[in-house]
């Protein structure tokens, strides 16, 4: 792409692509904003007349909104600091040269090739279940009372599911990161007597700061939209126990059918999601630029 | 302090025995290069000292006392790596402030010893930057530095200056002798430079196959070689070795003679047609073939000397300079 011409040729035939994506985001994203200014629910039929920003001052002003957001950010953080810490731990592990490594590896990795619906189907029905599942039966062996996670601690039982779901991609993208690391250092590090704890705080931990970095960043996208373990597992119950922002746009807009109302947060939650991104952006992303 | 005693040390990867039991001392003070070919085992003799591999036999003495069951940091030796091996998100400062740092030493002590080092090596002005905004040598430098604040028994060097361009390479040489002319400490050097070996060493240690096969002065190698390896690894352009009716003149299996030891000259005894010629100002090279002797023959002539390629030239060795082997390939006295 040096001279002139050749960029001038770059754009013109990349501009199909580009305008196809711009479209691909901007309809669906002018459609919700559009809807958002509306009063239109599918159960009252009629005109759809124009009310400002009622329905925004209707959305956050639902008790439900609250309890939406802090779960969410507890969703998000809970799962952010188990897969994290987690990650790093099992990278250490898997990287210690053992009998059997490659078979173990493949069973680390493969929660991630699972499907959400289905994880958290087993997850509720095999381990959680008060009755049948296997913690139940543990604590029964045990002596214990079987605890009912999904009813009272539904939020934790969440966060332990989709974490079980994130930690395979956690742990290979540290582990790699990990297995990049030149052997050449560590050797220098144990000459200049580092004791295995310093050399995992002063050599390994900063070089695995931009992997680590990465997976914050990606996981944040995906966990602010969790939606299938929530509606498999709790329906965001009791009451508003596990309700985050997208089950809560979703249970306006199809379980209320106030569409006008469910655009609205629809919105809110792409600036919250925005505003959530720029802060990740400033604390962490100049990782990414050394 | 720092003198090292191998003591029948032997090292095996699995089955294959990477050198075999080997005795070698090298004494307090002592400049010890190690040169041999690529995959002799200079760098894992130069591991086996310094503890990052584990002997399968023989014994470590550093300064008399046992070492071989020590862990690296336990055996007082600083080791200079072939990449550096600098820690790259930590400053220069921090860098070398490392081991002082893991030895839990004071922080005026800390401050002190790493602004000498840095004076020493001319580092001052980078201590605050990171390696990756250094240049090679600077980097070389840096972990010079690392190695010289812990006030080693001795320094290892696996190949410090490969990384580095000619010139580099030369004003780095010197800077290294200069600091073990200052510090007198034990160093132990791995290159397969030749050069490198010849202008800094002390004593030299020439393996093949994890074998010593000489261990002298670079004088003594260079002016008598023990066997036919060394006679054709030390000394550049290498020894012209020659076999046949000629060695057999001589009552040897083969002689050989080293290209500045054979004049050109209008009677000498061998002749034959110059092919091509290197120019290096200073000095001349020709290969000179069909002598009959050797497919080529190199002559080193001084200064500015000019024979056209097809001339006929006759040579002369220097009979005093004939180094003379027999059928096992060792030196005849
Ligand atoms: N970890 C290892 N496992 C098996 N074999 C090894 C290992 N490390 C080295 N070797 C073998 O040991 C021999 C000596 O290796 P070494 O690295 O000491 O050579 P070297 O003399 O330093 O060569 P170079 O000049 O190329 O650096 C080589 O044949 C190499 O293949
Ligand atoms: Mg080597």
């Amino acid at each position: 792409m040096a001279t002139q011409h050749s960029r001038a040729a770059a754009r013109f035939m990349i501009a199909p692509s580009v305008v196809l994506l711009l479209a691909w985001m901007l309809i669906p994203l002018g459609m919700t904003l559009y809807f958002s200014f509306l009063r239109y629910n599918l159960l009252m039929p009629g005109n759809n007349p124009f009310v400002g920003f009622e329905n925004y001052a209707y959305f956050v002003t639902d008790p439900a909104f609250q309890a939406a957001i802090v779960n969410t950010l507890l969703l998000v953080g809970g799962i952010l600091l188990i897969t994290v810490v987690g990650g790093i731990a099992l990278a250490v592990l898997l990287d210690q040269p053992m009998w059997g490594t490659g078979i173990v590896r493949i069973m680390v990795i493969s929660p991630f090739f699972v499907m959400p619906t289905v994880s958290a189907l087993v997850w509720k029905n095999m381990f959680m279940n008060p009755v049948n599942g296997l913690f139940a039966y543990i604590a029964e062996v045990l002596g214990m009372q079987p605890f009912d996670f999904l009813t009272q601690a539904p939020l934790a039982s969440i966060i332990g599911i989709v974490s079980w779901q994130w930690l395979p991609f956690a742990t290979l993208i540290l582990l790699t990161a990990m297995q990049s690391l030149d052997s050449e250092q560590l050797e220098a590090s144990e000459m200049d007597g580092a004791s295995a704890w310093s050399r995992f705080y002063y050599i390994k931990l900063p070089h695995l700061a931009r992997a680590i970095t990465v997976v914050v960043l990606i996981q944040t996208i995906f966990l602010l939209s969790i939606f299938a373990e929530i509606l498999v597992t709790t329906n965001g119950g009791p009451g508003t126990a596990s309700t985050n922002l997208t089950y809560l746009v979703y249970a306006e807009s199809l379980l209320r059918f106030d569409v006008g109302t469910g655009s609205a947060g629809g919105v809110i939650a792409i600036i919250l999601a925005n505003i959530v991104a720029i802060f990740l952006m400033r604390m962490i992303g100049k990782n990414l630029d050394a | 302090m720092g003198r090292i005693t191998l003591d029948k040390v032997r090292k095996a990867f699995g089955d294959t025995e990477v050198i075999p039991p080997l005795d070698l001392t090298i004494e307090d003070g002592e400049f010890v290069v190690f040169v041999g070919p690529s995959g002799c085992g200079k760098s894992t003799l130069l591991r086996l000292i310094a503890g990052l591999e584990d002997v399968s036999g023989g014994e470590i003495r550093i300064d008399g006392k046992p070492a071989t069951d020590l862990p690296p940091a336990k055996r007082g030796l600083a080791m200079v790596f072939q990449s550096y091996a600098l820690y790259p998100h930590m400053t220069v400062r921090k860098n070398i402030t490392f081991p002082l740092k893991m030895a839990g030493m004071s922080e005026e002590e800390k401050k002190r010893r790493v602004d000498h080092a840095a004076e020493v090596l001319n580092l001052t002005d980078y201590l605050d930057r990171r390696p990756g905004q250094l240049s090679g040598g600077q980097r070389q430098r840096v972990a010079i530095g690392r190695a010289i604040v812990r006030e080693p028994a001795a320094f290892l060097f696996d190949e410090p200056l490969s990384n580095l361009d000619a010139a580099l390479r030369v004003g780095m040489r010197l800077e290294i002798s200069e600091l073990h002319e200052r510090l007198k400490t034990t160093m132990v050097y791995v290159t397969h430079d030749q050069v490198e070996a010849m202008t800094m060493a002390d004593k030299i240690v020439v393996l093949r196959a994890g074998n010593i096969e000489q261990v002298g002065s670079p004088l003594d190698l260079y002016r008598t070689p023990r066997n036919l390896f060394v006679a054709g690894f030390i000394g550049s352009p290498t020894m012209n070795l020659i076999d046949g009716a000629e060695a057999a003149k001589h009552d040897a299996r083969t002689i050989g003679i080293r290209p500045e030891h054979i004049d050109v000259v209008g009677d000498g005894p061998w002749q034959g047609k110059v092919g091509v010629s290197e120019h290096l100002g200073s000095d001349t090279f020709f290969h000179v073939h069909e002598t009959g002797l050797a497919d080529i023959i190199t002559v080193r002539a001084p200064g500015e000397v000019n024979h056209r390629a097809g001339d006929t030239i006759r040579l002369s060795p220097q009979m005093d300079k004939l180094h003379r082997f027999g059928q096992d390939g060792l030196r005849i006295a």
